[in-house]
């Protein structure tokens, strides 16, 4: 039962605000992270990953900053790349890699392989993968170390509708065992089928953190327009 | 951890292995050219110009060390990297041990490969080797640590210019045409630079004036360290995005 939290998170680059003074909890089940192009979704992903310095605030995981962690692939399994593989490389060297790096069994390599279905396609170079395939060798490598806590930035781009239904499936069975999800989406009639809640940025501040069906009494859509216009650059 | 998975990283694609191979044949041809066509092949001095080509070699460590880094950074894998291991001083430090073991390995065959193909000629010529003159050993020894060097050269290069393409430009540019134009410029400091530098430490022929071999290794070691510092110093804090 892992929680995410954002406490004052704010990232400047230059003059620019990208985001600012963040404040949102993210507890088990499915929570959608929303906002139009530029909002800052995927600077705070990242911050919350220890992968960009907040210029202010924390960004936690069950109280810990991500560099803390010490088996941080086992906390926390996330997906911020469309394409984050050498294409020269094989599917099952890419994910052997990670999990010699991580500390993890390389007998979980097969396993995560079959769970996202590549088993066929585990000795093919990932140059070759369509991008459905990539993202399922991508949730793969975050399914790995058996994580708690799943951060996957627009995992249903380039999914077809059967990948689209699959995931579906995986972040529902994932979130059922008590475990949390945040997934970053533009595609609000995937989101409203998925998600238990949503954290909605826009210009890089909180626009709405709670249930989904809080978020507006007119349909998702009309709701989220609404959250995000007002702050519109 | 981190060790074992950048050694199967540097294993687990070909260009490593085309570097390899590129640079083996480099060293034949180079020894080729100087043992075919020159007459006086059985002097030593001879023989060391030859063997000399071990350590221009180090050319193609310098790119394995850049595309250690910066070769992560094209193709994005450099996120996951930094996931599983958010520490991004192991990483660089793991990163600079085990390409700097793969320049010396690129060393220690270019020196194999150039004994063998200069054994081939020499015996073709009805020369033997002057292995015993106390000129070779000297050259083939500092032209594997100048794979080693390079190498680890060239993590520090890749950290500090992540985009692949422009790092490999900016140190071929380098070696081609800035430290000669430097070196007009500035004149005798010029031999403090790295390849002229590295020249002298493997006695190439055109190392005329350069410091002593001991000298050169250390200075360079010396480079060699310094870029480890940067390239940990800008790792540790840069963003990810």
């Amino acid at each position: 039962m892992s929680t995410v939290r954002a406490a004052g998170l704010t990232k400047r680059f230059g003059t620019v605000d990208a985001v600012r003074e963040l404040d949102f909890k993210v507890t088990p089940g499915i929570t959608a992270f929303l906002g139009p192009n530029g909002a800052g979704k995927t600077t705070t992903l990242r911050m919350l990953l220890g992968l960009i310095r907040p210029t202010f605030g924390t960004a936690t995981i069950d109280g810990k900053r991500y560099a803390e962690l010490r088996h941080p692939r086992r906390v926390v399994g996330a997906v911020l790349e469309a394409t984050g593989f050498h294409p020269g490389r094989t599917a099952r060297r890419h994910l052997e890699i990670l999990a010699v790096a991580g500390g993890l069994p390389l007998a979980r390599v097969d396993q995560v392989l079959d769970q996202v279905g590549l088993t066929d396609a585990a000795r093919r170079r990932a140059g070759g993968f369509s991008l459905g395939m990539r993202q399922r060798l991508g949730l793969a490598g975050a399914l790995l170390g058996d994580p708690g806590v799943l951060i996957l930035d627009e995992p249903a781009n380039g999914l077809d509708p059967a990948g689209m239904a699959w995931l579906r499936g995986l972040l529902r069975g994932f979130a059922g065992q008590g475990r949390t999800v945040i997934v970053s989406s533009h595609v609000l009639a995937e989101v409203a089928q998925t998600a238990d809640r949503a954290v909605v940025i826009s210009g890089g501040r909180l626009r709405y953190c709670g249930p989904l069906e809080g978020m507006s009494e007119d349909g998702l859509e009309a709701g989220f327009l609404r959250l995000t216009e007002e702050a519109q650059r | 951890m981190t060790v074992r998975a950048e050694i199967r990283k540097l294993l687990t694609t070909r260009t490593p292995l085309i570097l390899f191979a590129a640079a083996q044949l480099l060293v034949v041809a180079g020894i080729s050219g100087v043992l075919a066509r020159r007459d006086n092949v059985g002097d030593a001095a001879t023989q060391r110009d030859a063997v000399a080509h071990i350590g221009l070699v180090s050319i193609f460590a310098l790119i394995l060390g850049i595309m250690a880094v910066a070769g992560e950074h094209r193709h994005r894998t450099i996120t996951d990297t930094y996931l599983t291991t958010p520490d991004r001083a192991r990483v660089v430090l793991a990163k600079l041990g085990v390409t700097t073991v793969a320049g010396l390995v690129f060393g220690v065959a270019a020196a194999v490969v150039a004994l063998a193909s200069a054994a081939v000629w020499l015996a073709a010529r009805n020369e033997s080797p002057a292995l015993g003159s106390g000129d070779l050993w000297p050259t083939i020894a500092g032209g594997i640590v100048w794979n080693a060097l390079f190498a680890a050269i060239g993590v520090g290069v890749g950290a500090l210019i992540t985009n692949l393409i422009g790092a490999i430009a900016a140190a071929l540019g380098w070696l081609a045409v800035v430290e000669g134009i430097v070196a007009q410029l500035v004149g005798d400091p010029a031999k403090w630079l790295p390849f002229a530098l590295g020249s002298a430490l493997d006695a190439l022929p055109t190392a005329t004036d350069g410091p002593p071999q001991w000298l050169a290794g250390l200075v360079l070691a010396g480079y060699a360290a310094a870029f480890a510092v940067a390239a940990t110093l800008t790792t540790v804090r840069r963003d990810v995005t």
